[in-house]
C-alpha cells in the first residue's frame, strides 16, 4: 500500500477514464473489425472444386470436363454445372480455359467450325479465338477467354473461379 | 439471355445481336394426367435452361406458355399466335417453341415460328449426372435445328 493516499478527485476521473476507455473501446473494435473484414475474408477464389478429369489423361487436344458444385441463390439451392476446355500446350503446361463467349456469353466449343478446325468457335455470332483463347480480330469477341486456375490433387484435376485475362 | 432483370437489360443494350426467342410450351392438366405433365414441364424445362446456356447471346428464353389440355386446341392456338405477333414485333427474326405434347405436331405449319417436339423422358429415377448427360446428348441434337435456322437467312 502507498502512502500517498488517493483524493475523491484521482479516484473519480481514475474510474472515468477506465469506464470511458471501455466504452470507447466497445465502439472502436466493432469498426476496427469491419475495416480489416475483406482482409481476414477467405478468398472465394480460391474454392478449387473437383472435376472427374485425370490429370494424366490430358494431352495436346483440347478435351471437355464438366464439373459441378452448389451454389445457393437467394433460398434455393441448385447444382451448376460448368464445362472447361483442357489441354496441354507445348511447354506442358496445362491450360483450362471458360467456355463462355466473351461477347454475349454462348458457349464455344472446339473446332466447332468446319473451317477452323483448330479453333474455339461461338454459333451464336461466328466468333473464334485461337487454341490459346485469344480473340481472333475481325469476329465479335472483344477479349480472350477467361481461364480457370488449376490444382492437381491425387491425379485428379481441380478448378477455381474462372478469371478473366489481363492482355487483350 | 433468361427471363431475369440483369439479363434482360444485356438483352436490351445487345439488341441487335440476339434475334431469336425460345418458348417453351406446358401442358397443364389434373387427375391422371398430372404427374405426366409434372414430368413434361420438368423434362422442357431442363432442356430448354440447356439451350439458353449454349446460345446466351442470341436466345431469350421466355417465361413458359401455359395452357390446359383440356381447353380447346383451337383457342390455345389463337393464343399462341398471340404471342407470336407479340414476339415478332419485338425485333425477333426467329421463334422456337419446345414442347413434349405430341398434339403440337399436327400444327406445325398453323405457326410461323419452329415447333420442336421431343418426347418428354422421365428424370426421377436418375441422379444428377445422369439427367446432366441425358438433358446434354438430347440439346445437343437440336443445337443445329438453332444453326441451321440461322444459316438459312445468313
Amino acid at each position: 500500500m502507498s502512502k500517498e493516499r488517493v483524493s475523491r478527485r484521482q479516484f473519480l476521473s481514475y474510474t472515468l477514464t477506465g469506464v470511458g476507455g471501455f466504452m470507447a473501446a466497445g465502439m472502436l473494435m466493432p469498426m476496427v473489425r469491419f475495416a480489416v473484414d475483406p482482409v481476414l475474408k477467405a478468398d472465394a477464389g480460391g474454392d478449387f472444386i473437383a472435376t472427374p478429369q485425370k490429370v494424366a489423361d490430358i494431352t495436346e487436344e483440347p478435351i471437355r470436363v464438366d464439373f459441378s458444385y452448389k451454389q445457393k441463390d437467394a433460398w434455393y439451392e441448385s447444382e451448376v454445372t460448368e464445362t472447361a476446355w483442357v489441354y496441354r500446350d507445348e511447354a506442358g503446361k496445362i491450360v483450362a480455359l471458360s467456355p463462355v463467349c466473351k461477347h454475349l456469353g454462348c458457349t464455344v466449343n472446339f473446332g466447332g467450325d468446319k473451317e477452323h478446325p483448330d479453333q474455339f468457335f461461338c454459333p451464336c455470332h461466328y466468333g473464334r479465338y485461337t487454341k490459346d483463347g485469344t480473340n481472333v480480330p475481325g469476329t465479335p469477341p472483344l477479349a480472350p477467354l477467361d481461364v480457370y486456375p488449376y490444382k492437381e490433387k491425387d491425379g485428379f484435376l481441380y478448378l477455381g473461379k474462372a478469371e478473366p485475362r489481363k492482355e487483350a | 439471355m433468361k427471363w431475369i432483370p440483369q439479363e434482360v437489360e444485356t438483352y436490351l443494350s445487345a439488341k441487335e445481336y440476339v434475334d431469336t426467342a425460345l418458348v417453351p410450351l406446358y401442358f397443364v392438366s389434373t387427375g391422371a394426367e398430372m404427374k405426366q405433365s409434372a414430368e413434361a414441364a420438368e423434362f422442357i424445362t431442363l432442356l430448354s435452361s440447356h439451350l439458353e446456356r449454349q446460345f446466351t447471346g442470341r436466345i431469350v428464353l421466355f417465361p413458359p406458355f401455359t395452357y390446359l389440355i383440356n381447353d380447346d386446341s383451337e383457342k390455345v392456338l389463337d393464343d399462341l399466335k398471340n404471342w407470336e405477333n407479340t414476339i415478332l414485333k419485338a425485333e425477333f427474326k426467329h421463334i422456337f417453341y419446345l414442347t413434349s405434347d405430341i398434339n403440337w405436331r399436327t400444327k406445325e405449319d398453323k405457326v410461323s415460328g419452329s415447333i420442336i417436339w421431343v418426347p418428354s423422358i422421365p428424370l426421377e429415377q436418375m441422379n444428377d449426372s445422369q439427367k446432366l448427360k441425358m438433358i446434354d446428348s438430347q440439346a445437343k441434337q437440336l443445337l443445329a435445328l438453332f444453326t441451321n435456322k440461322w444459316n438459312e437467312k445468313r
